[in-house]
């Protein structure tokens, strides 16, 4: 009667350096650690089976289980069960893992004074297929992933109202920045302004007006943004074009992922890797 | 119309409730830059920030709350905006102004709407 609650499996990622490694299971002889907890036990104040997995996982464990019971007693001899009357927030929790035995010896102690109350019941087992670790999934870096140190920042001024083929210029405008890979954008609408027109543009406090005006702001490199141009050109037909020299000091990113073949990644664009300048 | 020339940038930082003769300050230094034919002016309300005299200026969801922190954010050729500068230094009692060198590009439906750039 165990519902299974969660499985993580180390399918490390090449770039993830910072766990030390991720080893896998041979078959053969290893141990399976089982830890029984109850779920409002908490450590450093978090539940203590996630506190426990974030232990086994950054210490390499091949892979970790958690099952969360329906009912059950431990030491204490109080039944934790769920109840609608009684929401009980007390359930038992499992943990299994299985591990070389030299592991599990190595991460015994932690793991007792981490499971507090909770029992820790070792047994040796055989592996008779172990996991594999399905094939890591390829980092794809976006074309825009080289800015480092100096680049530029582009704000476009344009009103509200602007229009490019039926669709709000500002719109049409990050989605074309979007097609031609540009670092990032951000639209900000102006409370009160004019511009190169000469027009007024005042905000109304209900926001049911949209005749505001408008400011995009890029950050790219020189070139990019001066590639861009053009665009601009054809879209902007009332408007003014800012451009001043930025330091790029932090860019961290998500990388996307897909399932090709990993390309070679390059050294110095690892994920959320901070670029400081010279 | 397209032209490119080098301008400077001039930001100020407020508050929404900072006032010059009973107005609103960022309408009243619009209508400075207004009247003294600078090319470009905008004012942005932020959601939350601190500045001099480390007073904390928060928006409220209530969108007719009057304590956001305002940014203005003021375009054009260096004599311009160095005409705009002693004002601002009467206007803006608490406060911040910053410049920056920028490169511009301008486009414009008639060159005639245009503001008069000195």
């Amino acid at each position: 009667m165990m519902l299974q609650f969660s499985v993580v499996w180390l399918a490390l990622l090449a770039t993830g350096a910072a766990h030390n490694g991720g080893n896998m299971l041979e078959a053969g002889k290893a141990i399976k650690v089982s830890i029984y907890l109850s779920d409002g036990a908490t450590h450093h104040g978090v539940p203590v089976y996630s506190s426990i997995l974030d232990f086994l996982f950054y210490r390499g464990v091949a892979g970790a289980t958690v099952f969360k019971g329906v009912a059950g007693f431990g030491a204490d001899h109080h039944m934790h069960s769920t109840n609608l009357v009684e929401i009980s927030d007390r359930l038992p929790i499992k943990i299994e893992f299985i591990e070389t035995k030299e592991k599990v010896d190595a991460l015994l102690g932690k793991l007792e004074e981490m499971a507090g109350t909770g029992l820790i019941e070792t047994q040796e087992i055989t592996v008779a297929k172990p996991a594999q670790v399905s094939k890591p999934k390829a980092l794809v870096l976006p074309a825009h992933l080289k800015i480092l140190g100096k680049a530029k920042m582009m704000r476009i001024y344009v009103s509200e109202e602007d229009r490019w083929k039926d669709k709000p210029l500002h719109e049409a405008l990050i989605a074309a920045m979007r097609a031609n890979d540009i670092a990032g954008v951000t639209v900000y609408r102006g409370i009160l302004g004019y511009g190169a027109h000469g027009r007024m543009h005042k905000d109304n406090p209900l926001h049911t007006s949209h005749q505001g005006s408008i400011m995009l702001s890029v950050i790219d490199t020189a070139e990019k943004l001066h590639a861009f141009l053009p665009i601009v050109d054809q879209m902007v037909e009332e408007g003014l074009v800012v451009f001043s020299d930025v330091d790029i000091i932090k860019y961290a990113y998500r990388a996307l992922e897909t399932e090709q073949a990993a390309p070679a990644t390059e050294p110095g664009t690892d994920a959320g890797s901070v670029e400081t300048l010279p | 119309m397209k032209e490119a020339f080098p301008a400077r940038m001039l930001r100020v930082h407020f508050g929404e409730d900072d006032r010059w003769h009973g107005k609103p300050l960022h309408e009243a230094i619009l209508m400075k830059c207004m009247e003294l034919g600078i090319a470009e002016a905008i004012a942005f309300r932020g959601i939350e920030g601190y500045g001099t005299g480390s007073r904390i200026h928060h928006a409220s969801r209530w969108p007719l709350s009057k304590d956001a922190p305002i940014q203005m954010s003021i375009i054009d050729t260096e004599e311009q905006i160095d005409k705009l500068i002693p004002f601002l230094d009467l206007m803006v009692e608490e406060g911040l102004v910053a410049t920056s060198a920028v490169e511009v590009i301008r486009y414009a439906r008639t060159p005639a709407k245009v503001a008069n750039q000195s």
